[in-house]
Order: C-alpha cells, then structure tokens, then sequence
C-alpha cells in the first residue's frame, strides 16, 4: 500500500489535509527566499559589473623589476644608523629572462593571459603642442586579449597589423592628429624621430586614452634602447578575485621581482564592496529570521489543530519522538517546497528588473550563494519544527480521550 | 492461580494538586485471559479511571498494574506506548479514527506505528479485520465519510490489527442506536470467543452485563459487586 514510512505519510496526510494554509506558508517561505535571491543576485551582479569596469580591460596582475634609487647610503639620525630611502624614487629594471618567465607563468592554469610588454616614458611634438606619453610595446594581438584594442580602433584600419602605431583618442586629439599623420616622438636620450600614426583607439579609460602610445614589442624595444629586455609582464587571470592570492604566490616564487594584483590599487573599492555585502547579508539574515518566525507559527497553531489526532496516536503507541518528527518532516517539505518555488520567483524577479529597469548589467546568482540560500532556508523550516515538537510532546492521550 | 493476565494491587488514583480528589480506593482486581468482563457504575463512579489506568493510558496514584507480570510502573513512557500497541486493543465511545486517512489506512495505523511500513501479509489481515466487522466496501472511504456505525465497526477493525491480548472498551455502543448496539456487541463477544482475547468493557447497558462471563458494579471509586457468570479462570 504506502512504501514510505508512516511518519513520512502522517506528514503528509497533516499537510495535504489543509491545503490552503499549506499553500500561504509555502507562499511566504517562497517569498522570503525570492528576497534572498533577488538581492544577491542584484549586489553580486552590481559587483561583478563593477569589478569587470575596473579591470576587465586591465592587467590582473603586473610584474616588474622594481629598484629603490640609490639609497644615500647610512645615515645616522639620534645615534641610530639609519638607510634612508626615498620610497618614491622607484626605477624600472629591466627584466632580462622574460621568455622563461613568460613560459612558467603561460603554464599556470589559473592565467588566462600573459603579456610581455616594453615601456617607457617620452614626449610627443605635433605643431605647437607638446605633450608627455607613455609608449607600452608588447604584441598587439595577444594584448588584444586584455585591452582588445583590435574593437577600440576609432580611426584607422580595424583589421590592425603587426607594426601598427596606435595613439589613445584623447591625446590625438589634444595633438590634432589623426590616422595615416606623422607625429614627433622624443624619448629620453634619443634622437627625435618622426613616427606614422596607424590608428587611434579608445579603451574607454581616459588615462589611457590620454598617455598611451601603442606599438610592437621589438620596435618599442628598439626606440627604446632596451635590446632583448622588457618592463613588465602584464597578466589576466580567470578568476579576478583570486588575482591578490595568485600574485602572492607568485610573489614568494620570483622573490626578485615585484608582483602585484589588481587589488592592491583597488583597496578603497573593494573596501566598499565588501561593506555592502555585508549590509546585504544583515537583510538576508533578517529575511530569513522573519521566514522562521513564520513557519513555526504556523506548525505550532497546525500542533494545536491536530492535537486530538495526536493523541489519539499516542494512546494507540506512536512514541513522542515518533510525533516531533512528523513536525519535522512537515517543515522539511514546507521548506524545500517553498525554497524551490521561492528560488524560481527569484530568478523571475531578477529577469524582470533587468529588462523593466533597463540595467546595463545582469543579475547574478552564483552557485555557491545559491547553495548558501537554499541550505540555510531547508535548516531553518526544519528548525522551526522544534516548537511544535515541543508542543506535541506535551499532549497527553488521557486529556483527547476524556474529552472525546 | 494459573491464567491470571492482569493483576491490580491497591489501585488508588487522585486528582488535582492542591485539593486533591481520590476517585479510586484501593482496588485489587484479577482478571484472566479470554474473560470478557463488562463494568457497570454511574457516571463518576470511577470505571473509566479505572480501565484507562489498566490500559497504561493513566498511571495510578498509588499501587501497581501487572499486566503478564510486567509492572506497569516500571515502564516509562515509550515503554507504556509500546505496550500499549503490541497488547491493548482500545475502542472507545468516540470512535477516534484520523480523518486524514481512509479506513484501511485507518486500520493499519496501528501496525504501521511499530513497523512503519504495510507488507501483503499485514493488508490481507487487515481486509480480513474488515470483512469480519462488515464494512470491506468501505475500505478506501476517508474515516469521516462513513456512518457512526461503520466507524465504530473500523474503530474496532483497528483494536485487533495488531492481535492484541487484552481489549479495553470504554463505552463502545454509548453512542449507538440499538441496532448498531446489537451488531457491535455480538460483534466483540464473536471476537472474544475467536480469538480468546480478554475484553474488559465499561457500560452503562447493564442487559449487556448479564450477556458477560463477569460484571463488576463500581460506585464512589470502590467495587460494590463482582459477579461471575461463566467462570473462565482456571483454579
């Protein structure tokens, strides 16, 4: 006849018995976790959308040969001997054996992207105007794959060649230039020399747009005098989060170098960030706090209901345990139930105000948070079970029996 | 004596806490397997007490049930709820059967309690229950969708699902007209006969009691009269 247990069945005769106070309490569970969802899908796709606006047209991570300039040697300050440095006097070395370097790090599963890039600093003459730039080489189609520069080309040819000169949108127009003109490029040290603009792009960052002058690794290398050296190694990893992690491992394993993530230079976003999860984890804690209050009304005022029907079973054997778990049960079911259908609104809720608010970015859910939500919600519905396991412990079969 | 199910040694039972009420005065009592013995007493003369303390629903104040020389009182209370369904049958003057389940469920629910799941074997019994009472063509009604007579019948289908030794009935044709009366008592004496069950019945129908092998006449909480009409113990 029934192939599940008895308690399973007499909590599920007890829910099916009152269909529409079973549906109200779904209802709310549904609810309360469709907020959950809702709300953290909102901040975490905030976030995501924010953090991609920050660094998704950025290196992750950027290695360098950094030096302190020639400390002035000791110094004694109050007897003490002290090496004085000025922290802000930092030169560039050069790094020598990129290549092996570049293949370590290429074969680190977690980097996406590794780019080895040439940089220095010069001006640019153009008429009257003058203006300082930053000239960064590297190879223009694997550095596609962190600035995607080949999409951002807004004059010149799209389809852009090995060897292009590239300028940013604002310094050509602050120098009046535009694609197919020859600019005056003065490096330090070096002849002036006049170079033939490819293309001008726009990546969207005015600093860059402002300062960057873009072109090949070799031949920034050679206006540059470095030879066979490079800068920097700029990098891009799958998971941006970890990058603070990745860049310090990475860190003990090249103690010569400097090694640093994204995060270092973001610490006041991330700081807020974090401050507004933790306000969206305040209200999804009270959400749920509410959820629970609500449940477990209901199945202490469903114990009451049932408490003849309870103590019948008691006089006829079933042990108190026995009846606690029934409760239990009931509010497992209710849980899940309300979790799954609650999740669904979520989802719908979030597609929604996508689409009616018209945002730029998409909603979230990630698997984990899912996990959290939905884990905490089914604990708490068989949490709230408790006070109605207490109750119907107490009912004595003796009491249903001399009161018909 | 030999054949003796249940024992009773100074029964008393008081109620309330700080005026307290003694409704039951020291009752030995014996009653041996397959008897049917009936109880008679006005209203609050102290029967119903009295067989609900005999079917470890209530504990006595003081003295002690023996009930196959196990103690009542030294069982707690997932003890009392285990023997209770393995060796009491009870029909009361409500039939009591849960609304939320069909007869046959209803039947079964005491097996269910102690063995959680229904085989075959159990299903064919409990059809068989439900044959025996008359009410087969009802076995796949909800409990409240039947005649007060039919529930009594499926209330006594339940008493006897888990072949219990002794069957408590508080009242069980209280509620019934004289034909249902009729059919529900001849129905309890077929069973006490069949199966050698003990019955232990309280009513206020004293035909009934010259029907008895035994009727105990209760008043104010003490037995007035012990009358054997078939004597069933062997001495």
């Amino acid at each position: 006849m029934n192939t599940i247990s008895f308690e399973w069945l007499l909590a599920r005769r007890f829910l099916t018995e009152n269909k529409g106070q079973t549906s109200i309490i779904v209802l709310g569970i549904a609810i309360g976790v469709a907020v959950m969802v809702f709300l953290t899908a909102l901040i975490d796709g905030l976030q995501a959308n924010l953090i991609q606006n920050t660094v998704g047209r950025s290196p992750h991570i950027v290695i360098s040969s950094e030096e302190n300039a020639a400390a002035d040697a000791l110094k004694t300050f109050d007897g003490e001997k002290v090496l004085l440095i000025d922290a802000s006097q930092k030169t560039m070395r050069p790094i020598v054996e990129w290549r092996s370097l570049t293949n370590s790090l290429t074969g680190d599963s977690r980097i996406e992207t590794v780019l080895p890039v040439v940089e220095g600093a010069g001006l640019i003459r153009h008429g009257q105007v003058n203006r300082s730039i930053l000239l960064k080489g590297f190879d223009i189609r694997n550095g596609d794959r962190i600035y995607d520069i080949s999409d951002s080309i807004i004059a010149g040819s799209q389809n852009v060649q090995e060897g292009a000169v590239l300028l940013g949108k604002d310094l050509a127009a602050d120098l009046g230039v535009s694609a197919g003109e020859p600019i005056q490029l003065e490096l330090s040290g070096r002849e002036p020399l006049t170079v033939m603009i490819d293309g001008v792009f726009d990546l969207g960052v005015s600093s860059i747009n402002q300062r960057w002058l873009i072109m090949d690794q070799r031949k920034a290398a050679a206006l540059l005098g470095k030879g066979d050296r490079i800068s920097t190694i700029e990098m891009q990893v799958y998971d941006v989060l970890e990058a603070e992690n990745l860049a310090r491992e990475w860190g003990t394993r090249l103690p010569d170098y400097q090694v640093k993530s994204w995060q270092e230079s973001n610490a006041s976003l991330l700081a807020a960030l974090r401050s507004q999860s933790s306000s969206s984890y305040t209200i999804q804690v009270f959400v749920l706090l509410a959820v629970i209050l609500g449940m477990a009304s209901v199945l202490a005022i469903s114990a009451v209901q049932k408490s003849k029907q309870i103590g019948i079973l008691k006089a006829i054997g079933i042990r108190t345990g026995s009846v606690s778990r029934v409760f239990l049960y009931q509010g497992l079911v209710l849980g899940v139930a309300g979790t799954g259908l609650g999740f669904t609104m979520g989802l719908l809720m979030s597609q929604l105000f996508v689409v009616l608010a018209e945002q730029e970015y998409t909603l979230l859910v990630k698997p984990a948070t899912a996990a959290i939500i939905i884990s905490a919600t089914v604990l708490a519905s068989a949490l709230s079970a408790y006070l109605p396991a207490r109750q119907v412990s107490k009912i004595d079969p003796i009491e249903v029996i001399r009161n018909g | 004596m030999a054949d003796v199910l249940i024992r009773t040694a100074g029964i008393t039972k008081d109620y309330g806490n700080k005026v307290k009420t003694r409704v039951l005065f020291g009752i030995d009592l014996e009653f041996c397997a397959g008897e049917f013995t009936v109880m008679l007493g006005a209203s609050g003369s102290g029967k119903s007490t009295l067989l609900n303390i005999l079917g470890a629903l209530d504990r006595s104040t003081e003295g002690d049930v023996f009930v196959n020389n196990t103690n009542l009182n030294s069982l707690d209370d997932d003890g009392l709820a285990l023997f209770r369904n393995q060796t009491m049958g009870f029909i009361f003057q409500s039939h009591f059967l849960l609304p939320q389940f069909t007869v046959l469920e209803n039947v079964l629910i005491p097996h269910m309690i102690y063995a959680d799941r229904v085989n075959p074997t159990i299903e064919k019994r409990a059809l068989e229950l439900l044959d025996m009472v008359g009410i087969s063509h009802r076995r796949d009604n909800r409990a409240n969708a039947i005649s007060g007579g039919e529930q009594q019948r499926a209330a006594i289908a339940r008493a006897l699902i888990n072949r219990p030794r002794i069957i408590l009935a508080d009242e069980p044709t209280g509620n019934l007209d004289t034909a249902n009366t009729e059919k529900v008592f001849s129905l309890l004496q077929s069973i006490n006969r069949e199966f050698k069950t003990t019955f232990i019945m309280v009513t206020h129908n004293s035909e009934l009691a010259q029907r008895s092998d035994r009727y105990l006449v209760m008043s104010d909480g003490r037995i007035l009269e012990d009358k054997y009409l078939n004597v069933k113990c062997l001495e």
